[in-house]
């Protein structure tokens, strides 16, 4: 019973972060110019290693990565090397930590975006001052870990009907 | 919810081998020459993101289809009255030219294409895609520019597309001169006090001063840039001073998110431009 409920969220998270990614690539002409809005690239990574082994996890990040730099124009190879250790330390850090805890979800999402977030400005051509980084990460985050928490609870609360 | 799923020893070093071998290959990646990079990037954007860039392509052409109509008329009006001056002054320049015993004028040219500009999901683009179409041969590094000024240039190109960087990119660098005075330095792209990318002359004699105002045009130094190509509007000097030169602040011509058309342009090739005769001993008895 309680292997079936665990295959149904999975199968909802994967829709879930699907979305997520489609969302990113096809919605981002509308927030490139913005000085903060969601990071659902990063957000998408970090809601799928809620539910996949590290080594998997890993390997969505690079995945990413690739297809981020080749939107961009820029970072080819650093975006998916910034992604794929995300990606592997999200994933080991759902094992290492209390990942049942309440709000772990929402801080988990808030926490890895917003390291995720800033490397990858880093990474960038031109890497902006350091309150820009510190600051419009963390508000940069704030949204993301809203937009994709819902998505992640909306997944789960899909998952448990259905069971 | 359960997401607890610490797998056994032997999968948890499986991962940890899988994940360090990716690392790996993120960093083959970023070594690659630009040549490789720009094949890469080009595989992606014509299979997993082609769907997602037409649709960009069709977001944007649906909203700026009127600007860009009336933006178009009146390049179009400009350009034909452009072109009854030109008709004089070109047959004036032939006359002039077999008067003086010149050979004939070499024309340069240009190949347009179209910009597609890079998206990073954070700032501004640095870099640019220019497809241009059958039978142009690109020959690199070459500039492209739009009739109001400089955009960037060409680092690399696969088929009829190349990888270009705006004049934002931190390692442009073009070599002008003054329109109206006798001044020369080099352009690079600079960001201000708040976030706005703007241009530094830089390396202007000391001893020379550009009034604020003057129009910046290529010098066609280092043959990436043809030569009298607008780059930007000089705003003010700057405070601090290197050495024995000046620097100034210069409004760039042209914005780099502001370039859906570009001109690449395509110098005369070597067989066809007239040598130079240099001056040899002067004849006995003179």
């Amino acid at each position: 019973m309680m292997a079936d409920a665990d295959r149904s969220a999975a199968a909802w998270n994967a829709v879930a972060v699907v979305a997520l990614v489609v969302a990113h690539f096809l919605l981002r002409p509308f927030w490139v110019g913005l000085p903060v809005g969601p990071d659902l690239l990063v957000g998408a990574l970090l809601v799928g290693t809620l539910r996949l082994r590290a080594g998997h996890a890993a390997l969505f990040g690079f995945a990413l990565g690739l297809l981020e730099s080749a939107m961009a124009l820029e970072g080819l190879g650093g975006y998916a090397l910034a992604l794929t250790l995300l990606g592997y330390l999200g994933a080991r850090s759902r094992d290492l930590l209390f990942a049942d805890a309440r709000f772990y979800v929402f801080s988990y999402l808030f926490v890895g975006t917003w390291i995720g977030h800033a490397a990858l400005q880093l990474l960038g051509t031109t890497s902006p001052g350091i309150p820009v980084l510190v600051l419009g990460s963390a508000a940069t985050a704030a949204i993301t870990s809203l937009v994709c928490g819902a998505a992640e609870a909306g997944a789960v609360a899909l998952a448990v009907r259905g069971s | 919810m359960r997401y607890l799923t610490v797998g056994r020893r032997e999968s948890q070093r499986r991962d940890l081998f899988l994940a360090a071998g990716l690392c790996l290959a993120a960093l083959f990646l970023s070594s690659l020459g630009l040549q490789a990079q720009l094949a890469i990037t080009l595989g992606l954007r014509s299979t997993v993101l082609a769907p997602f860039l037409a649709a960009h392509r069709m977001f944007e052409r649906s909203a700026d289809l009127a600007e860009r109509v009336e933006l178009l008329g009146a390049e179009r009006d400009s350009l034909a009255v452009r072109e009854l001056q030109n008709a004089d002054l070109a047959e004036e320049n032939r006359q002039l030219r077999v008067i003086a015993g010149l050979p004939e004028r070499v024309l340069e040219g240009f190949a347009v294409g179209e910009v597609v500009a890079g998206a990073p999901e954070s700032g501004g683009s640095h870099s640019f895609l220019f497809r241009v179409g059958p039978d142009v041969d690109l020959r690199l590094p070459a500039g492209v520019s739009t009739p109001r000024g400089l955009v960037g240039v060409l680092r690399s190109a696969r088929g009829r597309t190349g990888l270009g960087e705006f004049w934002t990119h931190p390692d442009f660098r073009v070599a002008v001169r003054a329109a109206e005075i006798p001044a020369t330095g080099i352009v690079r792209p600079i960001v201000t006090g708040p976030g706005e990318t703007l241009m530094l002359l830089e390396g202007v004699p000391d001893q020379t001063e550009v009034p604020d105002g003057s129009l910046l045009l290529t010098s066609g130094i280092g043959g990436v840039h043809p030569s009298g190509i607008p780059v930007g509007t000089v705003l003010e000097e700057r405070e601090s001073r290197s050495g024995w030169s000046r620097s100034y602040l210069v409004q760039p011509a042209v914005g780099p998110g502001q370039v859906r058309v570009g001109l690449v342009w395509l110098p005369a090739s070597p067989e066809s431009t007239v040598p130079v005769p240099t001056p040899g001993p002067a004849p006995e008895g003179e």
